[in-house]
């Protein structure tokens, strides 16, 4: 009996926090997470980089922080204003990251899409010289993430953008890489976002994948 | 009961919660007052700002960035003795004690530079690198296979970069006046003992590797590091490929042969098998030749490699350990016309050379990177040549082995600083026999070697590399020492300087040791002065060099029956080269132009004075162009090779080496179509002006009555090469294909 009740007790303090009160480390990936996805300048990428660099030293063994602060760095590295070797440089940290992520959490789809991404990122910052050697990793690595989880919309979209690329390259129809951006344009469609974002799971993407869809239209 | 429980729990939860929470807010009213302002300005060395640095109070979620001016400022409810840590990309970290009491406290910090090895300084002096992932590099891997006119050989390409001549009638690496033997080749670090196929004299060969098992090479034309020792000239050291992507078939039909390789991938291993067939009769038989093949040359090979990699570099520990066997088996026969010959009948063919080869090499390494800055690497290798010679009928058999191993630690102490320590064994043997006369004369030699180098960075800018190489060797009964020393320089724009100069040793080749077994050591002197520009899709290097050689082999009579072999040759080789590739001025166009000038003289072989030798001409230049066409899914591809002649020695004339060959110049196109994603078609053809170049003249050992020698010009095999290949690539995932079979 007494066992029970303090099970009871614990497991109900619990739902409570989840609920009713975030921890300081929630809150702060809540706060965080809010902002990298309206950043679209280069000092708010470093910000949100430094702010998740932060939230991860004092929970090294979450695996978000070091996700967002990765997704923060890939974000810079995509961006046009840096020149090759600052792009390099910041998806260098980027790829650091993701590979601390996925030692915390393996075989975690999202992580193994975030590796594809950057490597896509870095891809693009020398597409001519880095097009031979990486597009078949960024497909490999796509492809790896989908084997995980078939219905992870990311995946799904990162996949249809390379295939969109190749089916520009050899020429061939767009339908393939449509029928995937549509799968994911669902799936984003279909999730509750605010119960990902409370779970503080990844959800950006979205719009990816409706301008995709349109673009297919 | 214990429904009542529940609720009256529930209600108690509930009520310390909010407890809790009342408890919290009034924490945060009471901090209100005492939160401390934190604010300051980060700066770099020079007083310049450091915007984006991450400025945190350890152990708190506290914190900001700085911004554009490298200001920052931030409120903190944490009271007491506090530590703040200020982080910036490229910076080393700095922490700071405060004491937060609600004052504001205003602080400004001024951050050192860390070496970040993504972008600091290199050392580029005689470096040609093919890398994906480093900064100064002159080659992306592809390059060698998608070279046009080097037909997937990676000899080929490299002889498109400065500092080597093409020497038409041999196919080995000749680098800076130094001859083919002056090249060591590595596969992962250990040593591969006749990386090039079995030849008769005056036919070319190729590296006996497929390009498309590297993932890069580091390819020197002096002045290289402790590691390498054995070769006065050059070292060209190859990497193979760590864990492929994804299980395939590689089907390739070509107009010499075909072949298979099969990829089988797991988690954290990998093997890959295949096969090879080539036959040069049908092609011969279609196009014309030059040479007079009894038969066609024709060969094949199987190769295995086994991958297995362990631990996660993430958390610090991880391998990779690597085998690799390769074996191979080659005939061919040619009648080589002798100059002065007038029989009749069959002897009018002149000498008739038959070979038969096989050969086999097999290594296996690791590395290993540990905690504390700890790094090991290292393996052993074998390899094994068996060459049957039938001379008019008089056979010979030669047979060469190498066993290398080899083991190295490496210690970062700190960022600036880190020393490579390595030990290494060769056992060298060589025989020679004449079969029909059970006549046989062989040597065998141990060589042992230590080398240690220390790399220092002073800055991100400037770094210093200085190594020592020593070794014995059991059958010369010497030991030596050689010094290396390199130095870079970083400038303002993304130029650089480095100066590198280093002695080296090697022993001499193994038919004249053979001959003679107590012969000592040969040594080189090398001074290089490079600069180095990468900018983008552009880079630009120049380089002058000057070669000292020194106890040269010298001897009377032919390379084939030496007599009076002794040791006081010398020689030099001084010049300067440039490279410019541009990736960027030209859409969808890559180009390299090369320009070598090499002023050689010595006296070494059967040379009786210090001339020019005949493998180096002093004027070497080329010129390499990719184009990507995207309608056609095509990159065409072409490149020019060109010097100035090759010397020869017309025993007709007074002097020695006094003559020269016109110039050479070879024109090569290709074409590779991907009408699929896995599907590769590949055309080339070499020389497509159909040039009749001549590499130098072989004279008759006898005068005739008129008392000339007669000469024949030694040329090449055939007016051009064409080439024609389909590869096809089978595997689950669509996109695939064999790019590195181009």
């Amino acid at each position: 009996m007494k066992k029970l009740i303090t099970f009871v007790t614990l497991s109900l303090l619990a739902a409570f926090s989840a609920f009713a009160q975030d921890t300081p480390y929630q809150k702060a990936m809540k706060k965080e997470i809010a902002k990298v996805i309206d950043a679209d300048s280069l000092p708010e990428l470093q910000q949100s980089a430094n702010a998740f660099s932060r939230i991860s030293e004092l929970n090294p063994k979450e695996w978000q922080p070091l996700y967002y602060n990765a997704l923060a760095y890939t974000y810079q590295g995509l961006n046009a204003r840096l020149t090759t070797d600052k792009k390099d440089e910041v998806l260098a940290l980027a790829d650091a990251l993701v590979k601390k992520a996925d030692a915390l959490s393996p075989e975690n789809v999202e992580i193994v899409t975030l590796q594809g991404f950057v490597i896509m990122a870095k891809l693009s910052a020398d597409p001519a010289g880095r097009g031979q050697s990486l597009s078949g990793q960024v497909m490999q690595t796509f492809g790896r993430a989908l084997s995980l989880d078939s219905k992870n919309p990311r995946a799904l979209i990162m996949m249809a953008q390379m295939e969109a690329g190749m089916a520009k390259f050899f020429g061939s129809g767009p339908e393939k890489a449509c029928s995937l951006a549509k799968q994911s344009a669902e799936i984003f469609a279909a999730q509750d976002e605010e119960a990902l974002k409370a779970a503080i799971l990844p959800t950006w993407g979205k719009n990816l994948a409706e301008r995709m869809v349109k673009t297919c239209q | 009961m214990r429904i009542y429980l529940i609720v009256l729990l529930l209600f108690a939860a509930a009520s310390a919660g909010a407890a809790s929470a009342g408890a919290a807010s009034a924490g945060a009213a009471s901090a209100a007052a005492a939160q401390t302002l934190i604010s300051g300005r980060v700066l770099d060395q020079k007083g310049g700002a450091v915007p984006g640095a991450n400025i945190t109070l350890k152990g708190t979620y506290d914190g900001t960035s700085s911004d554009a001016d490298g200001s920052f400022a931030f409120e903190t409810d944490e009271t007491g003795n506090q530590l703040l840590s200020i982080q910036a990309l490229g910076f080393k970290m700095q922490e700071i004690s405060i004491t937060c009491s609600g004052q504001p406290i205003a602080i400004n910090v001024s951050l050192s530079e860390s070496i970040n090895l993504l972008t600091a300084v290199t050392i580029t002096a005689g470096a040609m690198e093919a890398n994906d992932e480093k900064k100064s590099v002159v080659l992306k891997p592809i390059d060698i296979v998608t070279t046009s006119g080097a037909m997937g050989d990676i000899t080929a390409a490299l002889l498109t970069l400065p500092g080597t001549s093409t020497v038409g009638n041999d196919g080995r690496l000749f680098v800076r006046g130094g001859d083919a033997s002056e090249t060591s080749i590595y596969i992962d670090g250990l040593q591969v003992g006749n990386a090039f196929g079995s030849t008769a004299s005056n036919i070319p060969t190729r590296t006996r590797f497929s390009p498309n098992l590297f993932k890069g090479s580091f390819f020197s034309t002096g002045g290289y590091s402790a590691e390498y020792g054995q070769a006065l000239s050059s070292a060209l050291a190859l990497n193979t490929l760590d864990l492929p992507l994804r299980n395939q078939g590689d089907i390739s039909i070509m107009s010499p042969g075909g072949g298979y390789t099969q990829t089988l991938v797991g988690k954290q291993n990998a093997l890959t098998a295949s096969g090879n067939y080539y036959n040069l009769a049908p092609y011969q038989s279609l196009v014309q030749q030059n040479f007079d093949w009894k038969k066609s040359p024709s060969s094949w090979d199987s190769e295995l490699s086994v991958r297995q990699k362990w631990g996660n570099a993430a958390e610090g520990k991880s391998g990779f350990i690597k085998a690799y066997f390769h074996t191979e088996g080659s005939t061919m026969a040619i009648w080589q016309k002798t100059p002065g010959n007038d029989l009749p009948g069959e002897d009018s063919r002149g000498d008739r050379m038959a070979l038969n080869n096989r050969y086999s090499y097999g290594n296996i390494s690791a590395k290993h990177s540990g905690n504390k800055g700890w790094f090991f690497y290292g393996g052993m290798a074998f390899s094994h040549n068996r060459d049957k010679f039938n001379i008019n009928y008089e056979p010979t058999r030669q047979i060469n082995q190498l066993v290398h191993s080899k083991a190295v630690a490496v210690k970062d102490f700190s960022p600036q600083f880190s020393l490579k320590n390595g030990l290494e064994w060769y056992v060298k043997s060589y025989s020679e026999a004449l079969t029909d006369e059970n006549r046989k004369r062989n040597y065998t030699d141990h060589q042992f070697n230590h080398f240690i180098e220390a790399t220092y960075y002073f800055s991100n800018k400037l770094i210093m590399v200085g190594g020592l190489r020593t070794g014995h060797s059991s059958l010369a009964k010497e030991t030596w020492i050689t010094p290396r020393f390199s130095v870079a320089y970083k400038l303002e724009n993304r130029g650089q300087f480095s100066f590198a100069a280093g002695r080296f040793k090697q022993l001499p080749e193994e038919k004249i040791r053979v001959l003679q077994t107590d012969l000592k050591k040969t040594a080189a002197t090398h001074y290089i002065l490079n600069y180095f520009f990468v900018n983008d899709n552009r880079t630009f290097r120049a380089e002058s060099f000057y070669k000292i050689y020194d106890h040269l082999i010298t001897y009377k009579g032919s390379a084939t029956s030496p007599a009076r072999i002794a040791q006081n040759g010398s020689g030099y080789a001084r010049g300067i080269d440039f490279f410019y590739r541009d990736k960027k001025s030209i859409k969808g166009t890559d180009f390299w132009i090369t320009y070598s000038f090499v002023d050689s003289k010595r006296h070494f072989a059967n040379y009786e004075t210090k001339v020019q030798p005949s493998f180096a001409p002093k004027h070497n230049g080329s010129v390499v162009v990719k184009h990507f066409v995207n309608a056609l899914k095509s990159q065409l591809g072409s490149s020019w090779s060109w010097n100035t002649g090759y010397p020869f020695d017309n025993p007709n004339l007074p002097g020695e080496m006094q003559c020269k060959t016109k110039s050479y110049s070879d024109l090569s196109v290709s074409w590779s179509y991907l009408p699929k994603p896995n599907v590769i078609i590949h055309v080339a053809c070499s020389n497509v002006l159909g040039r009749d170049n001549v590499f130098g003249y072989r004279y008759s050992s006898q005068p005739d009555e008129t008392g000339t020698f007669a000469s024949l010009p030694i040329g090449q095999g055939a007016k051009r090469f064409a080439f024609i290949g389909l590869f096809i690539t089978l595997s689950k995932d669509k996109a695939a294909n064999n790019l590195n079979n181009l």
